[in-house]
């Protein structure tokens, strides 16, 4: 049961992300335009804040989780290329330099 | 998070939309006074002087509509009620009898009977007594959610007159 928890994806790509962000605030401008007009009307600006409150909610839980429609575009990586055995390896220089503090 | 930047700047935009729509109202109403008894005492004040001062009792009546005051940018109003006069020591003399706090929501339809002065209606020495001419005023002070605090002045008062003696109530 945890490889299916682990395999549960938690990314967007980068237009994923671009969207969520528009939906967002799109989301939120709407909320404002509605909850200023009905607080103007009923003459109580507590409604304005509970339709804002609202309209962050369900935006929230639209644009917070990866939903499968923000990985619409996947990068396209490059092929791998085959390694070869033991040329052109770098061994990662290792730094000797310690700073002790003392 | 952007997403709270963003919301937090078009909340902002929406108490400024708040104070726009309200900023120029008026917010007076007509109120009206009626005193039924006064009395003045001369004892001594505590706070002043060692001579005595004149202490008034005003028992009074106020009815007022506050409804047309309250908006959508109005949280509550401090009401006070204001007596004017002048003396031969002080031209201008300026006492608040009494105040009331009226929230968003409470009974706007003021309407009190016979009610007694909350605080000590002293006078800076001996210019209540045969005083003739005491203005009372109801004042209130308008707290908003975003904007100007104004203090505003009901149209409409009462005067009235202290008695020539002490401890003799003057019934109107």
């Amino acid at each position: 049961m945890l490889s299916a928890f682990k395999s549960i994806p938690t990314y967007m790509d980068y237009k994923g992300q671009k969207l969520a962000e528009q939906i967002f605030q799109g989301i939120i401008l709407v909320s404002a335009v509605i909850g200023f007009i009905y607080g103007l009307f009923i003459q109580q600006f507590g409604w304005t804040v509970y339709i804002m409150l609202a309209g962050f909610t369900v935006s929230c839980f639209l644009t917070l989780p990866p939903w499968p429609m923000y990985r619409k575009n996947p990068l396209k990586w490059q092929p791998a290329v085959p390694e070869a055995s033991g040329e052109n390896r770098d061994k990662p220089q290792e730094n000797q330099k310690k700073k002790k503090h003392k | 998070m952007c997403t709270n930047r963003h919301y937090n700047s078009v909340m902002a935009a929406l108490t400024f939309g708040c104070f726009i729509t309200t900023a120029f109202k008026d917010r007076s109403i007509p109120v009206d006074i009626h005193v039924s008894k006064v009395m003045i005492k001369n004892v001594d004040d505590f706070t002043g002087p060692r001579e005595r001062s004149d202490l008034g009792f005003v028992t009074f009546d106020i009815s007022a509509n506050l409804q047309p005051i309250f908006d959508w940018n109005v949280k509550e109003l401090f009401l006070y009620l204001t007596a004017e006069y002048s003396t031969k020591s002080n031209a201008l003399n300026q006492v608040v009898l009494w105040d009331k706090i009226v929230l968003r929501g409470d009974n706007t339809k003021l309407n009190l009977r016979d009610v007694k002065s909350k605080y000590f209606f002293f006078d800076d020495g001996n210019g209540l007594r045969s005083n003739k001419n005491i203005t009372l005023t109801l004042s209130w002070n308008v707290v908003p959610n975003a904007g100007i605090l104004p203090l505003v002045m009901g149209s409409g008062h009462k005067s009235l007159a202290f008695p020539e003696s002490y401890e003799t109530a003057k019934s109107y």
